[in-house]
């Protein structure tokens, strides 16, 4: 059994291991190794860690005989270098739920998901959970992952977001403090940041911003100071830290204050900093009634609200009031800190934003989409986001994010429309699946073509949207036609995505069906016809150009490919 | 790997024959869209075999997405090779229970009168090409909105 199969996974240790190989129904080809002794839903637990066809849903057939899950694999005389073929089944009715063992890393990518909602929660939390909250819509929210993106714009495109369910995740997650510390310990999101261009892109895409930067250049110098995001993100951490930081620069506050002249100089670092900011940040979340409308409004929203109490005087007065537990540890606010010091205050910027809406703060970056185009309004400015994209930081946490089937198995689970819609459609799950699907739309030139797509489909939704209808579970109804719709526009190919959105009270639908057709219109012939393009050269048909022309008339169908590229010889 | 050249010239043996369609089915060589092998490997004759047909969607279906009867269904049947074979077709009998032209509603038997394949039998024919013929009847005309009856029923 000396054969090295170039299989990656860890098989079981048991001694002798052979390649087998699986044969998807689409064509696609793959090797495992296995235990021969294994049974055979052992064997169907290690086939989908090396494919996105769970355990429960694959159907085996080796030498014409449909595999048990009871019996072994011996018992089939399967042998090593065989072929297994699989098909697709359907999933058993009750579980929409993914195997167990991957619930951990499902839940790691939720509370990423999280993060990003939980960033204007109103949770009194003044803990950890706290100050991500004041990270990630500032520095966040903007950038994590270009799923903010300015203004979360992005965001609700790509993952067609604005999921209801997120409020619960979102209550979980202030309630939490440990997700809010594993989130920060991604390294994904500490990559990001490290990464002082992002920092500066997203604090630089703001013009009010960049003035006061101007005017101030050692603000410009703090922004700008990677070392001062990392300690951030340290503390944030750590909440012991994170209360010991508080307390000092309290203290400094304090002896800045009496210090003569102290008072006067914090008035004027007031006037000249913090209203600007103040005015820079809070237009935008007046406009966008949303903190994620603005990458920095929470940033500076907190450092704003703190500047505001320094010049009323108050003390040690937190305005949290009610909420605040312990209000000895409450900190003084501090301007000139980093957004650390001021991480609590965060929710008030939150609260305090005249937002006058009843419902729940809203959703950070993957806003709701009523919103979403008024923020796009506030946020026009799509080169940045170009920026954004393409920094490397960005699309390699989209990617991490994105390759994990289970993170969109969450997505799935998580929105009762999408589980309808792709209960009722499997070729939608499985393209929503498809790793290189997602790795493609993970790719920066892919997500700016969406934007731009987005940014039109948008202008052209803008006067008919309603501002009140967020993302109510009323919906689920039309699913089903949605569904339908929406895979014929997948499959119709381009532009018919703008066709059917202004029918379509419900954004999140057709932001998906927009982004799968802009991505399967956009998808180079070959990438997308990859499969059918080996078989046709296994076939003996060699010339690529013309495979994929015949591919592309065909839509994809080898067979009918055959037959016109067989055809086009004969004459 | 290379298949028994076809030609006239050489008459492969039926052990041969019927291993290397063995092998090619163990090794899952094709379009993958059939799989088939031997019930018993100690059966020196080779005679009884299983083979599966995973359901087609056809052509139009796929531009406009709508499912067929058969997509996704997996189709087992009982193919029997005598000794005359590969001179004379093997019979050929569904298993799962299916309804289409060439099958006999009662026994699952696919009747070679109704399926050209059996009827006009070439030697150099083989078990496969026997399921993939039978796959694309499946998406002919006259037998894909067929109703078919439950999936996992049995002849």
């Amino acid at each position: 059994m000396g054969a090295e199969g170039d299989s990656s996974e860890t098989a079981a240790v048991a001694g002798e291991d052979v390649p087998v190989n699986i044969r998807c129904s689409n064509g696609s080809k793959f090797a495992v190794r296995t235990s021969l002794d294994s049974t055979v839903s052992a064997f169907k637990a290690l086939v989908a860690q090396n494919c996105d066809v769970p355990a429960d849903q694959q159907r085996l057939i080796y030498k014409g005989r449909i595999l048990k899950d009871d019996q072994t694999l011996v018992s089939y005389g399967l042998q090593a270098d065989h072929t297994i073929h699989m098909v697709r089944g359907f999933a058993p009715p009750a579980s929409t739920n993914t195997a167990g063992g991957a619930n951990s890393a499902a839940s790691d990518t939720a509370a990423a998901l999280a993060a990003r909602t939980a960033a204007p929660t109103e949770g009194g939390n003044i803990g950890s959970a706290g100050l991500g909250a004041s990270l990630f819509p500032g520095l966040g929210l903007g950038g994590l992952g270009g799923l903010g993106g300015p203004g979360g714009n992005a965001s609700s495109g790509l993952l067609g977001a604005g999921l209801p369910d997120f409020e619960q995740m979102q209550q979980q997650l202030t309630q939490n403090p440990n997700m809010m510390r594993e989130i920060m310990n991604m390294p994904a999101i500490q990559s990001l940041m490290n990464n002082p261009d992002l920092m500066r892109n997203l604090i630089m895409s703001n013009p009010q911003m960049r003035e006061i930067i101007d005017r101030n250049p050692e603000l410009a110098h703090i922004l700008n100071d990677p070392s001062i995001l990392r300690q951030t993100l340290e503390t944030a951490r750590n909440p012991e830290l994170m209360r010991e930081m508080m307390r000092n620069t309290d203290r400094a506050m304090s002896n800045i204050e009496s210090s003569p002249e102290g008072f006067n100089m914090l008035r004027r670092m007031y006037e000249n900093v913090q209203e600007p900011f103040l005015n820079a940040t809070t237009m935008a979340g007046d406009a966008g009634n949303n903190l994620g409308s603005n990458p920095l409004a929470a940033l500076l929203g907190n450092q704003a609200t703190a500047g505001g109490q320094q010049r009323d005087g108050s003390t040690n007065t937190s305005t949290t009031g009610s909420e605040s537990a312990t209000p000895n540890t409450n900190p003084l606010p501090n301007p000139w800190s980093n957004p650390a010091a001021g991480g609590t205050q965060t929710n008030n910027a939150a609260r305090t934003n005249p937002s006058g809406d009843a419902r729940p703060p809203p959703l950070g970056g993957l806003g709701s989409l009523p919103e979403l185009d008024r923020m796009l309004g506030g946020v026009p400015d799509a080169s940045m986001m170009t920026q954004l994209l393409q920094n490397p930081a960005v699309s390699q946490m989209m990617q991490s994010l994105l390759a994990n089937p289970q993170y969109m198995n969450q997505i799935f689970n998580l929105s009762p429309q999408l589980r309808a819609m792709s209960d009722s459609n499997p070729q939608l799950r499985e393209l929503m699946q498809n790793p290189d699907l997602l790795r493609q739309l993970a790719s920066p030139e892919m997500m700016q073509q969406m934007l731009t797509l987005q940014q039109s489909l948008l202008s052209a939704l803008r006067p008919q949207s309603n501002q009140d209808s967020i993302q109510t579970a009323g919906t689920g109804g039309n699913a089903n036609n949605l569904g339908l719709e929406m895979l014929m526009n997948m499959f119709g190919g381009l532009g018919a995505g703008g066709l059917t959105a202004p029918e379509n009270p419900n954004g999140e639908m057709h932001c998906i069906t927009f982004l799968l057709t802009a991505q399967l219109s956009a998808v180079p012939p070959e990438e997308l016809y990859a499969t059918q393009l080996t078989q046709l050269q296994e076939m003996g048909f060699f010339d690529t150009q013309e495979n994929i022309r015949a591919l592309q008339a065909t839509r994809g169908n080898v067979h009918a490919a055959v037959e016109r590229l067989l055809g086009n010889m004969g004459q | 790997m290379t298949i028994g050249s076809g030609g006239s010239s050489v008459v492969v043996p039926r052990n041969f024959r019927l291993l290397e369609e063995l092998e090619r089915g163990e090794k899952g060589i094709g379009d993958g869209s059939v799989s088939y092998g031997m019930d018993d490997s100690d059966d020196i004759y080779m005679r009884s075999w299983t083979g599966t047909i995973i359901g087609p969607h056809n052509v139009s279906a796929e531009l406009s997405l709508i499912s067929t009867v058969h997509e996704g269904r997996i189709y087992q049947l009982k193919l029997f090779c005598d000794k005359d074979y590969p001179e004379k077709p093997p019979s050929v009998r569904f298993h799962t229970r299916i309804n289409m032209t060439c099958v006999n509603p009662e026994t699952g038997v696919v009747e070679p009168k109704k399926f050209g394949m059996l009827t006009n039998w070439q030697r150099e024919f083989t078990m496969e090409d026997i399921l993939t013929q039978l796959r694309k009847e499946m998406a002919s005309p006259h037998n894909r909105k067929l109703v078919q009856p439950p999936e996992g029923t049995y002849f």
